[in-house]
């Protein structure tokens, strides 16, 4: 059982980005700010007897649903859908070769040539858009997988889909954040 | 044989490129996550400290010993409170049953005042017709003569 200070040990180091998560999703801070409230309730209420170890998972799983509620209630249910939809023909005709592209892009991120005026704040602020651009699912994978730091198959389970789908949306999402970065400059 | 060794390892260091890329990219959302306003800050500080007063609270009603209204300390019963809540419907049961055995009562107690008073006309010589003669109810109302 997770003792009180493990459990806020945890919502605090998870606040911030499940907030920034909900954000990518909701594109609304305070609404953001109500999922996340509202996470932290249920996950209190529900499993604060679970281990400490199971919090993450579960933590995940009900920002998610915590998210989808919230769609539910704004009735723009077809707008997620359609962005769900988005992803499926994405990504399959890029035309420049993306694995030079990432090779680039895989060390520290800095500015190419504007590197002298454009400020680190600006680059994290330019990432930041791209990843809000992701279409929803890959977003949540992306996130899932690499911020959140969970396995493929934890992904999976938080996502409600195979394992494949997690890494075909991972993938993808990468290559159109390496795609989008290098547009606008952003490489080694 | 060797093009499949070739082309696992190709996907193997794509894997590897897509992975560095990722987490490079999630270092810079972490970074960027740390610099949040200072209202959406205290907003999620005082989200966090509702939360874990609530867990607080499901902690104290799951908490092996229980305490009733009146101050009786009521050990071991509390992990399912089934008790509780049987106890909390007992008197209920008891004015229901209690109810049903009043309405019972009266129910028998007519049913005998209708058969003693059968037994009555039947057992008399008197034929039960007689009571329908408006003559005989006259003569019983008359008093007695001597």
């Amino acid at each position: 059982m997770a003792t009180e200070k493990e459990l806020s040990d945890f919502l605090k180091s998870v606040e911030k980005r499940a907030w920034k998560r909900a954000v990518y999703a909701v594109r609304d801070d305070d609404a953001a700010l109500d999922i996340v409230q509202d996470t932290m309730i249920r996950l209190a209420e529900k499993y604060a007897d679970r281990p400490a170890a199971e919090l993450p998972l579960l933590f995940q799983r009900i920002l998610s649903n915590a998210t989808m509620d919230w769609f539910r209630r704004q009735k723009v249910r077809n707008a997620v859908v359609r962005n769900f939809s988005e992803f499926e023909g994405a990504g399959s005709s890029d035309d420049f070769d993306i694995l030079e592209t990432l090779e680039a892009l895989g060390g520290p991120l800095q500015s190419e040539s504007a590197s002298d005026s454009v400020s680190r704040a600006q680059i994290l602020q330019m990432i930041d858009a791209e990843v809000a651009l992701l279409p929803a699912r890959q977003r949540e994978a992306f996130l899932l997988r690499y911020w959140e730091e969970l396995d493929v198959a934890e992904t999976a389970a938080s996502m409600g889909c195979s394992e494949g789908s997690v890494k075909t949306h991972c993938s993808r999402a990468v290559h159109a954040l390496a795609k989008a970065l290098k547009a606008k400059g952003i490489t080694t | 044989m060797n093009q499949n060794h070739s082309s696992s390892y190709r996907l193997a260091a794509r894997d590897a490129i897509e992975s560095r890329f990722a987490r490079g990219i999630a270092a810079c959302l972490t970074e960027s996550a740390q610099t949040v306003a200072p209202d959406v800050a205290e907003r999620l500080r005082f989200a966090r400290e509702k939360a874990l007063e609530r867990a607080r609270d499901v902690r104290d009603s799951r908490s092996p010993v229980g305490v009733t209204a009146s101050g009786a300390a009521i050990a071991g019963f509390s992990q399912s409170r089934w008790w509780l809540r049987f106890a909390s419907v007992l008197p209920l049961i008891a004015l229901v049953g209690g109810l049903i055995l009043i309405q019972d009562w009266q129910a028998r107690t007519q049913i005998s005042v209708a058969a003693e008073v059968d037994e009555a006309l039947l057992g008399d010589d008197l034929p039960i017709n007689a009571y329908r003669d408006p003559g005989f109810s006259e003569f019983l109302k008359a008093p007695p003569s001597e």
